[in-house]
């Protein structure tokens, strides 16, 4: 069968050649468990630390700051575990829609931009309140692309003295992230969207807040999250980490050529393609975009008969495809049900070691489109 | 056992099969799963679409439960096997409003629906059926236990070989244009052989269970979901005789079915002349929500009257004569005599004998008196008046 041409980095970036190398070692290190006091253990206590300071560098942050979860669906399920009052954008991913079990939410405008001005609102009504208030919003959108304007918004919940956690899943490896410059109370964060593997997140915090821990055992994580440590999935994030941090700022102009070549290339064969959040600050890899009368679950199977591999709204673990929250808020209900995504490499060096894209498969894409 | 060469001429379809791409509707039973195998192993181009028809939590009222069922799964892990693509199709808001609320407000009325038959009509041999086409299919085809052949150059419908699964009752509403379109490799089969078959080809479903009941029901308790989709609308009322003496109360007239014998709830019957005849429900009434029940007799019906008729026949109106007509999937076809009406699409039907315990709701399907196997279409009972009425 011919392989598919993989297009939905925003979902899962493969496993990056030099983290697969560093994980092999990894296995050959013996039977790691950090927890142990023996050599063995202190061997496993030592890739733990050293993954921590990967990260910390790359995210700006103290190493001891950091949690490692099974994904950040879990960090952010730890993290809304010590909280009543939650404020989260319209367009959250679902972890943080679910987990926060919130109705308070900030509005976006219709290029899916938050709206400062509801927050101001909600968080003056929320306030008068004993209540300690934490507001929750992503950095950057997995569907949109849309990068959210979060130093005002720890500008403004500063003001009424609430917390502040960021989704930031999608930003990792595509724009930089400094927790401590945008003062940050809580930031969570997905290994395998930087090419580690699946199966581990982190919860990064910043201050004295007494995080209760969901799941209680041996005490791993400073009590935290008990479970023995996932050495490879750890080992692997940290790799990854200390791989984005070599990277030269702002390393997408190959990304950005390929999706505006791509953009460009479906307005003119498809000129009735409705893109969303264009007029918005993007990161470069993301495009979501619809047809009019064509359902996104039937799009997305055409693409995959063809061989593109792409995404549309939120799938569920039955498949079923729903349709998108994301599109809805930003007021385009009508066409909630037939957005598709297509997300490149999150920057020039994943595309030019993993990324197998060229402009023929990019011209294909935008033929199989515009037939659809 | 597998004749490839067979499968593929009655597949109906010209060049090799590679050259086609074959929607399977896979529902995850072993039967769809088998139709999947088998196209596999002729060489099509075969795309599995699942539908996701209700919340399975919800219906099971399990909380925390997934909205999908196995059965998506067991379909997922049979396409996997198979080396083919596969969809799942939401389906839950269309479902609801064309299937699971015609299967409520039917009750209400006091008739016997078969929402499997909506379902085919409403959602898989409508939606699907142009998901597959959009898809590029030249072909879908389903798991039932039915026979398409060209007769004159028409594609015909035909009982399925093995007569203890035969599905032709539940597809008489299948139109010409569909049954062009649609195949159904497993009518010359039976269900020993296509377990054998999936036993062979070694799909983890080839021991799973028939599905019993109507999917969206559990434990065949349809007036628990009856009552979920109506709350407020259901009430108690009296259960009377053919006269109108009350005999006892009911909780809902939903709970009856016409012929019914068991379990009808009145007890010993004081006052009753005749206490040894035996009482089946005769009549539900929605406007005076009374179960009248009576003796046996008063259950006979000697003709009927069907609505949306489907007729996949060249000339329905030359039936008249003579048919055989099937009113329940588990009872043998009786003989009768039919007058169509092309134009308001009713037809009426006289019985050569009169019958038992015919519902409104129900589906009555015509086969031909030349060739009891040729499936000639049919309609809904919307009168079937009997001794009472």
């Amino acid at each position: 069968m011919t392989k598919s041409i993989y297009l939905d980095y925003n979902a899962t970036v493969p496993i990056l050649a030099e983290v697969k190398k560093s994980l092999l070692e990894c296995m050959d290190l013996g039977p790691v468990n950090a927890s142990s006091v023996h050599y063995y253990g202190r061997t496993g206590k030592s890739i733990i630390q050293l993954a921590r300071l990967n990260i910390a560098n790359l995210i700006n942050t103290k190493s001891e700051n950091i949690i490692f979860t099974s994904s950040a669906t879990e960090a952010i399920n730890l993290l809304f575990g010590s909280f009543k009052e939650i404020i989260v954008s319209s367009i959250e991913h679902l972890a943080v829609l679910n987990s926060s079990k919130s109705d308070l939410f900030i509005p976006v405008d219709p290029s899916g931009v938050i709206d400062l001005n509801y927050l101001e609102k909600l968080l003056k009504e929320v306030s008068k309140g004993n209540q300690e208030i934490l507001v929750s919003v992503m950095m950057v959108n997995n569907e949109t692309g849309v990068i959210q304007p979060i130093k005002q918004v720890v500008d403004l919940t500063r003001k009424y003295g609430g917390l502040i956690h960021c989704d930031a899943a999608q930003a990792l490896g595509k724009i930089k992230i400094d927790f401590e410059e945008l003062g940050l109370d809580f930031l969570t964060i997905s290994g395998h969207k930087i090419g580690a593997p699946t199966g581990i997140g982190a919860l990064i915090f910043n201050n004295n807040f007494n995080l209760s821990p969901q799941i209680l055992g041996g005490g791993q994580e400073n009590g935290i999250r008990a479970g023995t440590e996932n050495i490879l999935g750890i080992r692997g994030f940290g790799e990854a980490a200390s791989i984005m941090s070599k990277m030269p700022e702002n390393n997408f102009s190959k990304v950005n050529f390929f999706k505006n070549y791509l953009y460009n290339k479906i307005r003119e064969l498809r000129p009735d393609t409705i893109f969303f959040g264009q007029e918005a600050e993007k990161v470069c890899n993301t495009l979501l975009m619809a047809l009019p009368n064509t359902p996104g679950d039937l799009a997305l199977m055409k693409l995959d008969l063809e061989n593109f591999s792409v995404s549309s709204g939120s799938a569920c673990s039955s498949g079923k495809i729903s349709k998108s929250h994301v599109v809805s808020a930003m007021g385009h209900n009508h066409l909630a049900s037939n957005s598709i995504r297509i997300s490149l490499p999150p920057n020039d060096f994943i595309l030019e070691t993993e990324g197998l894209i060229t402009i023929e498969e990019l011209d294909r894409l935008a033929e199989c489109w515009s037939n659809i | 056992m597998i004749n490839c060469s067979q499968l593929i001429e009655d597949m109906d379809l010209e060049g090799n099969p590679s050259d086609h791409r074959i929607v399977v509707a896979m529902s995850g039973g072993v039967d769809s799963s088998v139709t999947a195998a088998l196209l596999v192993k002729a060489g099509f181009n075969v795309v599995g679409l699942t539908m996701q028809l209700y919340d399975h939590g919800k219906a099971l009222q399990k909380k925390g439960a997934c909205c999908a069922g196995s059965d998506i799964n067991d379909a997922r892990s049979v396409a996997n096997k198979l080396g083919i693509a596969h969809y799942v199709l939401n389906y839950e808001n269309l479902f609801q409003d064309q299937v699971m609320e015609d299967f409520a407000d039917s009750y209400l009325k006091g008739e016997t629906p078969i929402p499997c038959i909506r379902c085919n009509q409403t959602v898989k041999f409508t939606d699907m059926f142009d998901r597959a086409k959009k898809l590029g299919a030249s072909a879908m085809a389903t798991g039932h236990y039915i026979r398409r052949k060209r007769k004159f150059g028409k594609p015909a419908l035909y009982k399925g070989i093995d007569n203890f699964k035969d599905q032709s009752y539940f597809l008489f509403a299948t139109t010409n244009e569909q049954l062009e379109f649609l195949r159904f490799p497993l009518g010359s089969l039976t269900k020993d052989e296509t377990r054998n078959i999936a036993k062979l080809y070694e799909l983890n479903v080839a021991e799973k269970p028939d599905s019993q009941d109507i999917c969206f029901v559990p434990e065949g308790k349809y007036a628990d979901v009856v009552r979920k989709l109506r709350p407020g609308s259901i009430d108690k009322g009296d259960i009377v005789d053919i006269k109108g003496n009350i005999l006892g109360q009911h909780n809902g007239i939903i709970d009856y079915t016409i012929g019914q014998r068991k379990g009808i709830g009145i007890g010993g019957r004081k006052g009753v002349e005749d206490k040894d005849t035996i009482l089946y429900v005769i009549e539900l009434d929605p406007y005076k929500n009374q179960v009248i029940v009576g003796p046996k007799e008063y259950l006979k019906c000697k003709e009927i009257v069907i609505n949306e008729c489907n007729w996949i026949t060249e000339n329905p109106q030359k039936m008249k004569s003579k048919v055989w007509v099937k009113l329940r999937n588990s009872s043998d076809p009786v003989s009768g005599k039919i007058n169509v009406d092309l134009e308001t699409g009713s037809s009426a039907l006289l019985f050569d004998e009169p019958q038992y315990g015919v519902s409104t709701g129900q589906a009555a399907v015509v086969y031909n008196p030349e060739d009891t196997e040729h499936v000639l279409g049919g309609g809904w009972i919307t009168k079937a008046p009997n001794m009472l009425s």
